[in-house]
């Protein structure tokens, strides 16, 4: 999935679907498991959207290249 | 025994007919070794009749033969070929011909070559040329086709028309050629080595129609078969019907039965492979699709998690705990003053149960010195002294009279 790269915020070395996916899911488990402070969890949260975001973003551009394809068939 | 004749005492034909008849018949069944120059098989009769020639003289012989004495030759007779006949020499008055019924017929040359061959497979199979590690695959698309046949043979016809079918737009690289005969195998071997050499052809088809044992030994040879053998570009052979094996079948990297096999099998049914990459192309895109749409709902649930979608309530959860935290607090103060004024108040009474206060309250009085002593008995005063009277309302001085 990984030709036009979205971007998270800062020149961090760009996550794949999957690893932001999977931080994701971790994130949440550690929001409901609880036992976080104050500041953690609303470091969590932010980091969480964050990724909420990119995921959505790789999919939104898959979808878009699919329907470009299904659109213009290169013919052989 | 001669006839007795004179111009004028002639032998009438008959006579004549007779007496050659019975001249022949002296001469009994014998063996005669020949050609088949001509061969004439008629349906629906009893009789078959053959040329025999001497191939070494140009004299020959009819023969007639039985159908049943004929078709139990194996392989069939065909013109050409070599034979041992038994038989008798037969005189037809009424035409006034003579030929020879055969009740016998063995092949003698082609007994001879079929042995030949069958030594010449052995060798072949013992040098490994047949083994099914030296077939080619054949391409699935080849650019180019070589064909090897007879000049508007119904081979080429049937290679042609097959293959176009199949895929119109196939390339044929045609050589025309004698496919049997004396000069079939070096006009065959000179085609394959320039198909083989072409860069673009990519398969070869070697395609004749049925024919005689001889017919086909051409592609039995075994400079031919060699050729074959040592060809790089893959090769088909298709030559005469299912049931003849000429040497080539087995040293080609695939046998087809018919011309028209091979046409199917050197070109794929384009319409067929057309449907089946449009289907190929809905699965994978079906399959992607799915994949998107199950990792989008994941997301989706991923996303309505409470803790992302509504991180509100955790800080609610902190507001109401610290809330709580703080009313227990204030609960706590609040006992703890109203114990302390619980406390106080009992202390009070005590103090006002310890207070003089009800007793002047009675009427008395507390007479106190000027030093603020108590005044108890009358020696603790003298007379002219100065004594505070405390009353229940107020004080009083007086002087101590005596």
């Amino acid at each position: 999935m990984a030709n036009e790269q979205p971007t998270t915020g800062g020149g961090q070395p760009q996550l794949s679907y999957e690893q932001a996916r999977d931080e994701l899911v971790a994130i949440v488990n550690k929001l409901e498991t609880g036992g976080t402070t104050l500041e953690e969890s609303l470091a969590l949260w932010e980091r969480g959207e964050e990724l909420a975001r990119l995921c959505e973003q790789y999919l939104d551009n898959a979808r878009a290249r699919l329907d470009a394809a299904a659109t213009n068939p290169t013919d052989d | 025994m001669a006839l007795q004749t004179s111009p004028d005492q002639p032998a009438p034909v008959r006579v004549v007919s007779q007496a050659i008849g019975g001249w022949i018949s002296r001469l009994g069944a014998i063996w005669v070794e020949g050609q088949v120059a001509q061969l004439t098989r008629r349906p629906n009769t009893q009789t078959a009749f053959l040329t025999l020639r001497d191939p070494a003289a140009e004299i020959s012989l009819q023969v007639t033969v039985p159908r049943l004495v004929l078709d139990q030759v194996d392989p069939p007779l065909v013109e050409g070929a070599r034979i041992v006949v038994h038989a008798k020499p037969s005189w037809y008055y009424t035409r006034g011909a003579l030929s020879l019924a055969a009740d016998e017929i063995r092949q003698v040359g082609l007994g001879e070559l079929l042995a030949r061959l069958e030594r010449l497979r052995r060798l072949l199979a013992a040098e490994g040329l047949f083994g099914a590690d030296r077939k080619r695959r054949l391409p699935f698309l080849p650019r180019v086709v070589g064909l090897i046949c007879g000049r508007s043979s119904a081979a080429e016809h049937d290679v042609l028309e097959n293959a176009r079918r199949r895929w119109p737009a196939v390339e044929f690289r045609i050589c025309e050629v004698a496919v049997q005969g004396p000069s079939a195998v070096t006009q065959v071997i000179e085609a394959l080595r320039e198909l083989d050499r072409a860069e673009d052809v990519d398969v070869i088809i070697l395609a004749r129609g049925g024919g005689s044992v001889e017919d086909l030994l051409p592609f039995s040879d075994e400079a031919l078969v060699r050729a074959v053998a040592a060809a790089t570009t893959p090769v088909v052979s298709a030559i005469g019907h299912e049931s003849d094996t000429p040497l080539v079948d087995l040293v080609a990297d695939v046998r087809a039965s018919t011309p028209t096999d091979a046409a199917k099998q050197v070109v794929p049914d384009v319409a067929e492979e057309l449907v089946g990459v449009t289907r190929a192309r809905g699965r994978i895109t079906a399959a992607i699709r799915y994949r998107l749409d199950r990792e989008q709902s994941m997301l989706s649930s991923l996303r309505s998690r409470p803790v992302l979608a509504d991180p509100a309530n955790g800080l609610l959860a902190r507001a109401e705990e610290v809330s709580a935290l703080r009313d227990r607090a204030r609960r706590h103060l609040r006992h703890s003053l109203d114990r302390a004024a619980v406390d106080i108040e009992h202390t009070r009474a005590r103090v006002r149960a310890l207070s003089p206060a009800a007793t002047l309250e009675r009427g008395y009085a507390v007479v106190q010195r000027a030093d603020g002593a108590v005044v108890r008995r009358p020696s603790d005063v003298a007379a002219g002294d100065h004594v505070r009277l405390r009353l229940a309302d107020g004080e009083l001085g007086a002087t101590i009279d005596e």
